[in-house]
């Protein structure tokens, strides 16, 4: 039994085939919306996950990196005519920097101030988005976004974006995975657990911090640029503050110290806000209640909760088996 | 010149909530993100007690002030206690005020509807002319009640047993428990008085601003960063980081670009945070091991 439970590759593999069967199975085109945007919010959970959960260091501003994915692409396709593809590793260099601007000062910064710094980099990226009118359209925002192409197929239904965000799901989720198993992934939780400790093995923790930030940026730049492709339309009002806020409650809700809590966070989350969108105000005071239930209650996330079930299954499992008994 | 002028009334303002900020921090190490949102509610309270029920515009601000208050030990006893107890780290603290400010907004949605809503000042608004400069009888009223609410906080805090007692738990809790000082009712004072504050900060901003449901996220930022750049929990840092914010603002404001105000403004900080990250009023401090 704890064979099964613990053969990674054969669940990974299952899991591919789920998602792919999905679309078949579930036509309305809505639904299949709203798991996009959940892969979309996922991805950037994912980043933040590496980032807050393993390393300890807070980011209040993610959504100025998701904002930056979409403008960078966005914009590049529009005045140079460059192909959706072409864009992405451009993006992945401009949030790059941008984890850089914030990783560096970070490195001095700690607890509330750390937190500041990173709003004040989103309410940064939102202003310019805001205020640069001659390229960034201003509040008005950019319509029209091209549709990506895939080998001259132009990617437009629901269902070609749900394959589309599905593979960069997947091969974000398996890299988050192997890097949080890896030497990085274990010298992060070192940071996170004592700074000055992993700092007096001889772990060089500025470097491993400021590369936590560029991760993470990278994994919302990503995440930005399918979301311009997506929607096809972005405004500075989809990268508020609040957006950032909503990735961590994603990230805490779900688990933060562990790959999967980002995927049950992000799809919970987005599938609740969907489902209660007729009570507005209602609904976010429900997910307040949630928030402040989690963090006093469960702090692991629901996927602490989960984790903390199968250990004890298998315990048990263990136990009835008569090996040792006389 | 006029520029400076001009900063000091939204200065006080950012005083009373950077104070806010600090006091919560200083005391029960919690860096209170509904501070914000306790404006917003001080606001709105206001409104209803001075534009609805008639009260005159001290009554109201007192009422708010004592209703936020209670609104703030509340606070302090069902979801700060809890944590404490659990150890939580404090990120999750920070996390769970997010929480309480997630829940003040959307309730006073519901009670107050998303329509803006404005106080009628209580004085005069017609600017009085002093040679080069001009200021209105509203911004002294705002300066005036600012600074007056500052030292009756300086007064509680240096001589009442209360405020004696909060400050040793500010400066060592531990002692201060050894000593057999109840820091968690200092908690509770600490929260109390923050929330009055912030209650004071929304009515005097009133008749400035309009006052709508959200409109706590972005004046608890500007508190926050006026906080941080006096150095969090230190409250003298704290009124001289809010007029040092408004002033800075307005001055970047006139004379550069008015969209542009706030990301100057976070652009000083990110600076000032990565070259003096303990804040430009308080000496460095070594982490120790």
């Amino acid at each position: 039994m704890s064979k099964v439970l613990s053969s990674a590759k054969e669940n990974f593999l299952f899991v591919v085939v789920l998602i792919g069967l999905v679309p078949m199975v579930l036509t309305n085109n809505y639904y299949l919306h709203i798991i996009n945007l959940a892969g979309i919010y996922t991805l950037i959970t994912l980043g933040l996950n590496l980032l807050f959960g393993y390393t300890g260091q807070v980011s209040m501003g993610q959504a100025g990196y998701f904002a930056i994915g979409t403008y960078v692409s966005a914009l590049l396709m529009f005045n140079l005519q460059f192909s959706f593809w072409l864009t992405l590793p451009l993006v992945l260099i401009t949030c790059a920097v941008g984890g850089a601007v914030i990783g560096i000062p970070a490195m001095k910064l700690s607890g509330p101030y750390l937190v500041l710094a990173t709003v004040g980099f989103g309410e940064i990226i939102r202003l310019i988005l805001l205020n640069w009118t001659p390229v960034t359209k201003g509040a008005a925002g950019l319509t029209g976004i091209p549709l990506p192409e895939f080998f001259g197929i132009k990617l437009s239904s629901e269902q070609d974006f749900y394959y589309l965000i599905m593979s960069f799901l997947l091969l974000g989720t398996y890299i988050a995975y192997r890097l949080a198993q890896s030497k990085i992934g274990r010298t992060f939780s070192a940071i996170r657990e004592d700074e000055l400790a992993a700092e007096a093995m001889g772990v060089p923790i500025n470097r491993y911090k400021i590369a936590a930030f560029i991760i993470s940026a990278m994994y919302a730049g990503i995440a930005g640029a399918l979301y311009g492709g997506f929607s096809g339309v972005a405004s500075p009002d989809n990268f508020t503050f609040e957006d950032s806020v909503g990735f961590l409650c994603m990230s805490v809700i779900g688990g933060s110290w562990s790959i999967s809590g980002a995927v049950i966070g992000a799809f919970m989350l987005t599938i609740l806000s969907e489902a209660l969108r007729a009570f507005q105000a209602y609904r976010l005071i429900i997910y307040g209640v949630i928030l402040i239930f989690t963090v006093i209650y469960m702090p692991q996330g629901l996927a602490g909760l989960i984790q903390e079930r199968k250990i004890r299954i298998v315990a048990r499992l263990n136990t009835v088996k008569p090996s040792g008994r006389p | 010149m006029q520029y400076i002028l001009n900063g000091l009334p939204i200065g006080a303002i950012y005083a009373l909530v950077a104070l806010g900020f600090s006091l919560t921090y200083a005391s029960a190490g919690v860096l209170n993100w509904a501070q914000g949102d306790i404006v917003m509610l001080g606001a709105f309270l206001g409104f209803t007690f001075f534009q609805v029920m008639n009260l005159g515009f001290s009554v109201s601000l007192c009422i708010s002030m004592f209703t936020l208050a209670v609104i703030g030990i509340m606070v302090q006893f069902f979801i700060l206690r809890p944590l404490q107890k659990r150890q939580a780290p404090e990120i999750n603290v920070v996390i769970a005020t997010l929480g309480v400010a997630i829940i003040m907004r959307n309730i006073a949605l519901i009670i107050w509807g998303a329509d803006a809503q404005i106080i009628p000042s209580p004085v005069s608004n017609n600017p009085i002319q002093f040679s080069m400069l001009s200021i209105t009888p509203q911004d002294i009223l705002i300066i005036a009640i600012g600074i007056l609410i500052m030292l009756i906080l300086q007064v509680f805090l240096k001589y009442t047993t209360e405020g004696r007692a909060l400050r040793a738990v500010a400066q060592d809790r531990y002692a201060a428990i050894v000593m057999g000082i109840d820091a968690e009712r200092s908690d509770a004072i600490a929260f109390a008085a923050s929330s009055a504050l912030g209650a004071a900060a929304g009515i005097l901003v009133a008749p400035v601003f309009f006052i709508t449901f959200n409109m706590g996220v972005g004046i608890g930022l500007k508190g926050f960063v006026a906080a941080v750049i006096g150095g969090l929990g230190n409250i003298p840092g704290a009124i001289a980081g809010g007029f040092f914010l408004g002033v800075v603002e307005s001055l970047a404001g006139g004379q550069i670009s008015s969209g542009y105000r706030d990301a100057i403004t976070f652009a000083l900080l990110i600076l000032v945070l990565w070259l003096k990250p303990t804040g430009l009023f308080l000496q460095k401090t070594r982490q120790k091991v």
